[in-house]
């Protein structure tokens, strides 16, 4: 089980947390069919560095953006998305 | 004094006895029969290596198999039984396996037992008697088991010299500090060689660690290094087969660590030789252990085989102990042993030993090129020492060849994880090579597997040392290779012609001992392994004895039988009782969703694939949802509470996930909406109340004119203030009162008061079911299987002509409306019953074109009707075919219709 | 020092206070009005009469009168009744932390986490918000529907903390 630190909480259990999709994934509304069907089924998948859409489901419910290395686990960044939100 | 028995036969150990410590105390050298060849084994080790003295200990649903005897502390009443023999241990019908040896050699079962499947499942009934383990007990464990989760800066894993120095050191800096060993007791190699380090300065430091706020777990293994430096500890809180005293008999901990310090030590290897497995040949160390630790003396003529200096400690503990040193078998040249007071033959490795009736008689070796032997009843050997580096492999590590040891040491980790003490710089040895005859030279006891069989394996091309072990078998089980893995890797990088690190490593895997099924079930393990969730009415639904149904993790009621009822006779009397009175169910498990803000509506018509904003306050409809793909993720019904508030609700099953895809939809695609999505799915209990009576009963409840079909109004039923759908799934007049939880059991009692005094019925789950089916309502999981598009549902007519909604691009895709998909159809029986889940066929033998989703039966005039896909299905109404289950040996001709079956004008829930 | 009670506490007005924008006026007009600050992440801030937590960043959760609320919020965001779904559990005495370890992924006994934090986190399985009450007590917010499964394994859990 990994840990991630999630820019509200902290360092916590990755069981806390629920992962979406890749950043790259990610089909913008407006996107047109084409497009969107691009984003959904020909995606990168690489053996290496990846910007990944988790969600701290059980902790604070807020969604981030975890950049991890898929072979060796190490998150190099951690950013949070979401609506404006006090510090 | 504690007394056990072993075998049925009663004996007596000292306290801080191990099982093997304690047999051997009685002169019990034969323990075991081994794996496949059913040859006698002893004791060999004094630890969690130990390979063959496996046994069973305890009884009934506490009875732990494959026991290390090494591994378990004696207590008061332990029951101890041998394994893998029959009739007994002293006369195994079994061994005659062992006469049979050269037909079994590597790969036998590959190599022998061909043919047909069925064959097979014979062999394998008689391999499974003869070859094996002993068995698992087929009564429940009435023990619990612990999950525990720490933190700390610093975990130190092995509680030596090394590793209680550098835990007294980070718990002296102010670290937090956790410090595990697996023994009983600390001290680790100090046990049986305390020199300086001794008993005293082991428990000063152990206080020191206590007082700096550190934490000792004994009888603790660190069993799992996994990601992210999170360790896995499997702590005996009871012995094998005890009564625990607090009811917990394990706990695994779950250790996040700032640091890992692995100060695992290292395991003594034997010797590759002729006969090598007999009882009465033990390790050397181990056998210091039992004489210095134990006070146990296992022989009187003492043989030492040696490639090392460690041995000779071995020789002087048994010399202090009053045992006589027949010899000492050094590998190295001369002066090796020289000044040790012994008799020591140099240039000397072991070829063969004999024995009697299960003990050891003689030992024999080639001494400089000659053969010599010597009567001896104890032969302790040590062939140099393996360092520990399985969690440092697990952590993902990479390892170093040491020359001098012979052995492989860690070197780096990605993890935060260093490795102390023996296990990174092992004892210096003398390489030497097996000269006795491969045959019965065995280096994996355990498995039962010798050097002819590495050579066999060689022989017929296996290479990898991945491919032999598979083959051979060679470091599976208990033990998983920690004795035999480099005796096999040294043979294999003989035959290659390479050096041992060339030859290559199989992979460390959790766990580094065997750990319990209980242990990994937890408090899972004495139920379902989950929780269910329980409705805010359980207690009024318990009340009345219904049978169960499982939804998800929930547990609806699946109908109220009134007396000797069976389920399809309370269903169906439910079900009618809807049709012709009034019936109330509880239906609190949909998922809810409160939408507020002035970009509400606007949030809601990207979630949901229909219109929206158009409702007007006090209203509602129908609803679904796509997925990003096109095709239907859910479904439900959206109402205009106020102004800027909706209650949107969506399908039981896909609660959870509806709730992921409003919060990624509201935080990730749309952070710039006014919008606030909250999850009310608890908050309200809901109760549907159905039937054409349905109005009258509500008007008495609320004290005024129910709202009309798709209305909601506020209301007040028995003082509690409740919002009212006027909305039905059932085809009825009907409603669904919202209430919040709390005060859910008030408004049902007044509700199922009222019901009852009309002649009503509750209903559940399976009458739910009869009723949606004959209306041909759908159902998420069902008829919406996420393989259907809001076309192939008939659903596209209220699809939001405006589009930007998810899914509406996805659903643009031209094959999603095209011909030869599957499409929604009603199915009526022509002759027979609709079997549910079978394929629909044109004709026997022909390939299915559908299937049926739902299968239930007109409630009030009888005759089987069932929901389905069909490919083209509209176009193929009134057509025949066969609903076939060929696995449930059922069929019935149907005539293909409309997938309504029941007040298809819906004339009955209007006003 | 293993001893710990669980108390299951009785219903109370719960509610969802959420911000969907001007965030930092919305905190402006919140200190002007209640007199204290919307608390930070992990924190809890107001009195017994009044008390909201942190949830997630955009949401507190507010335990007591609601009526001032809305007024305070105005256009720029929500309040929302949720105390039907969630039941309070007290769990209190000097083992209180030890008992949250079981089962839990969640660090409770990081002296840090003292009175007036909060986390969420998984224990048993079951989605559990804890609030820090003092040295001796914490709350947890349990979801209704495993309220009971849950306490049934802090009971269970309970008697064997000295093992």
């Amino acid at each position: 089980m990994m840990q991630f630190t999630c820019p509200h909480c902290g360092p916590r259990a990755q069981s806390e947390f629920i992962y979406e999709r890749t950043v790259d994934s990610v089909v913008p509304l407006d996107a047109p069919s084409q497009e969107a069907m691009a984003k959904l089924f020909t995606r990168s998948n690489p053996r290496g560095v990846d910007d990944e859409i988790w969600r701290h489901t059980y902790g604070c419910r807020a969604w981030m953006i975890l950049t991890r290395h898929r072979v060796t686990n190490e998150i190099s960044g951690c950013r949070a998305i979401g609506p404006e939100a006090l510090p | 004094m504690i007394n056990f028995s072993f075998d049925g036969k009663a004996y007596t150990a000292q306290e801080g006895d191990t099982l093997a410590a304690a047999l051997l105390r009685n002169g019990i050298g034969l323990v075991g029969r081994s794996f496949k060849y059913h040859r006698p084994r002893g004791i060999m080790t004094a630890g969690v290596e130990e390979p063959n003295a496996l046994v069973t200990v305890g009884e009934g649903g506490r009875a732990e198999p494959n026991t290390r005897a090494t591994d378990v502390f004696v207590y008061e009443g332990l029951v101890a039984r041998s394994q893998n023999r029959w009739p007994n241990l002293n006369f195994d019908l079994g061994a005659l396996f062992s006469l049979a040896s050269p037909m079994l050699p590597a790969g036998f079962y590959y190599k022998t037992f061909f043919g047909s499947a069925k064959r097979w499942m014979l062999y394998e009934y008689f391999i499974r008697k003869a070859a094996g383990l002993g068995n698992a007990p087929t009564q429940g464990d009435p023990d619990r088991f612990s999950h525990r989760a720490a933190f700390c800066d610093v975990l130190v894993v092995g509680a030596g010299p090394a590793g209680l120095q550098a835990a007294v050191d980070a718990a002296e800096a102010g670290k937090r500090v956790i410090l595990v060993e697996q023994d009983n007791i600390l001290g680790a190699s100090l046990i049986r060689d305390p020199q300086e380090l001794n008993a005293v300065w082991i428990s000063a430091t152990a206080a020191r660690i206590r007082a700096a706020g550190g934490r000792i777990l004994t009888r603790t293994t660190a069993s799992g290094y996994w990601e992210h430096d999170l360790v896995t500890l499997t702590q005996r809180l009871s012995e094998p087969g005890q009564i625990p005293v607090n009811g917990v008999a394990q706990r695994l901990w779950h250790v996040r660590a700032g640091q890992v310090i692995l100060a695992n030590g290292s395991i003594e290897r034997p010797m590759a030789f002729a006969h090598n497995d007999r009882p009465g040949i033990m390790l050397s160390q181990a056998l210091r252990s039992y004489v210095r630790r134990f006070g146990v003396v296992p022989g009187k003529r003492l043989v030492i085989a040696t490639n090392n200096d460690d041995a000779y400690k071995t020789a002087q503990a048994l010399k202090d102990a009053g045992a006589q040193i027949v010899a000492i078998l050094d590998a190295r040249p001369a002066p090796a042993g020289a000044n040790s007071g012994h008799r020591v033959y140099n240039d000397a490795v072991p070829l063969s030993t004999k024995g009697a009736r299960h003990c050891l008689k003689s030992v024999s070796a080639l001494v400089d090129g000659k053969e010599m032997d010597w009567d001896a009843d104890l032969l302790a050997v040590s062939g140099g020492f393996t360092p520990v580096v399985h969690l440092h492999m697990q952590a993902g590590g990479t390892l170093d060849w040491n020359e001098d040891a012979q052995a492989f040491i860690p070197a780096s980790s990605r993890q935060n994880v260093t490795t102390i003490g023996g296990a990174a710089e092992p004892q210096p040895i003398f390489k030497m090579v097996p000269v006795s005859k491969p045959k019965k030279s065995f280096i994996d006891f355990q498995n039962d597997v010798t050097l002819a069989d590495v050579d066999l394996a060689w022989a017929e091309g296996y290479r990898s040392v991945e491919h032999l072990k598979r083959y051979t078998t060679l470091g599976m089980a208990t033990d998983q290779g920690k004795l035999s893995n480099m005796a096999a890797l040294g043979r294999l990088a003989e035959k290659q012609g390479v050096a041992i690190p060339e030859a290559g490593l199989t992979t460390f895997r959790p766990p580094y001992t065997p750990v319990t099924m209980g242990l990994i079930a937890g408090a899972g393990a004495k139920d379902a392994g989950a929780h269910v969730r329980r409705l805010a009415l359980y207690d009024l639904h318990a009340a009345k004895n219904p049978i169960w149904q499982p939804l998800g993790y929930w547990f609806r009621p699946r109908a109220y039988p009134n007396g000797d009822e069976t389920l399809a006779q309370a269903a169906l009397r439910e079900a009618k009782a809807v049709r012709n009175n009034v019936g109330m169910t509880d239906v609190s498990t949909l998922a809810k969703f409160e939408v507020s803000g002035p970009d509400a509506a606007a949030f809601l018509e990207i979630i949901c694939a229909t219109t929206v904003g158009k409702l007007a306050v006090g209203r509602g409809r129908y609803t679904f949802m796509l997925r990003e793909d096109g095709f239907v993720f859910d479904d439900g019904t959206v109402w205009r509470l106020d102004e800027n508030r909706y209650l949107l609700t969506s399908s039981t099953g896909g609660a959870d996930r509806m709730a992921t895809h409003i919060s990624y939809v509201r935080q990730y695609l749309c952070p710039h909406l006014r919008v606030s999505a909250v999850n009310v799915q608890e908050h309200y209990a809901g109760i549907a109340i159905a039937g054409p009576t349905a109005k009258a009963v509500l008007a008495t409840l609320i004290g005024e004119e129910p709202p009309r079909h798709m209305s909601t109004v506020p209301a007040v039923i028995a003082g509690v203030p409740v919002i009212i759908l006027a909305a039905s799934y059932s085809g009825e007049r009907a409603f669904e009162i919202y209430v919040t939880a709390s005060d859910a059991a008030t408004v049902w009692t007044a509700c199922e008061t009222q019901v009852m005094t009309v002649g009503g019925a509750l209903y559940g789950l399976e009458a739910m079911e009869f009723l949606r089916i004959e209306k041909g309502h759908l159902v998420v999981g069902g008829e919406v299987d996420g393989r259907m598009t809001p076309y192939d549902l008939a659903l596209d007519k209220m699809l939001n002509k405006a589009g930007g909604y998810i899914g509406a691009s996805g659903l643009a895709r031209p094959a999603l409306s095209e011909t030869g998909r599957r499409q929604l159809v009603g199915l009526e029986a022509i002759a027979g019953d609709i079997p549910e889940g079978s394929m629909l066929i044109p004709s026997e033998g022909a390939s299915p074109q559908g299937h049926v989703s739902a299968a239930a039966f007109r409630i009030i005039e009888g005759g089987s009707v069932a929901l389905g896909q069909l490919v083209d299905g509209f176009s193929r109404h009134g057509e025949v075919l066969i609903a076939s289950s060929p696995t449930r040996g059922q069929k019935a001709r149907v005539r293909v219709v409309a997938p309504h079956f029941y007040d298809t004008a819906g004339e009955r829930y209007r006003d | 020092m293993t001893e710990v009670t669980i108390t299951t506490l009785p219903a109370a007005p719960l509610h969802v206070f959420e911000i969907w924008g001007n965030a930092a006026s919305v905190a402006k007009r919140f200190k002007a009005a209640m007199g204290f600050a919307l608390p930070a992440t992990g924190r809890s801030g107001g009195s017994d009469a009044l008390r909201l937590i942190r949830f997630e960043p955009t949401v507190w959760l507010v335990e007591g009168d609601v009526s001032a609320l809305s007024a305070i919020l105005a256009d720029d965001g929500a309040v929302t009744a949720i105390s039907g779904g969630i039941v309070r559990i007290r769990l209190s005495g000097p083992s209180w932390r030890t008992l949250l370890m079981e089962g839990g992924v969640f660090d409770a006994e990081d002296p840090a986490f003292s009175a007036g934090c909060s986390a969420a986190s998984i224990i048993d399985h079951v989605n559990v918000r804890l609030h820090v009450i003092n040295d001796d007590a914490c709350e947890a917010y349990v979801p209704l529907s495993f309220s009971q499964g849950l306490l049934h394994f802090w009971k269970e859990a309970a008697e064997s903390l000295a093992a």
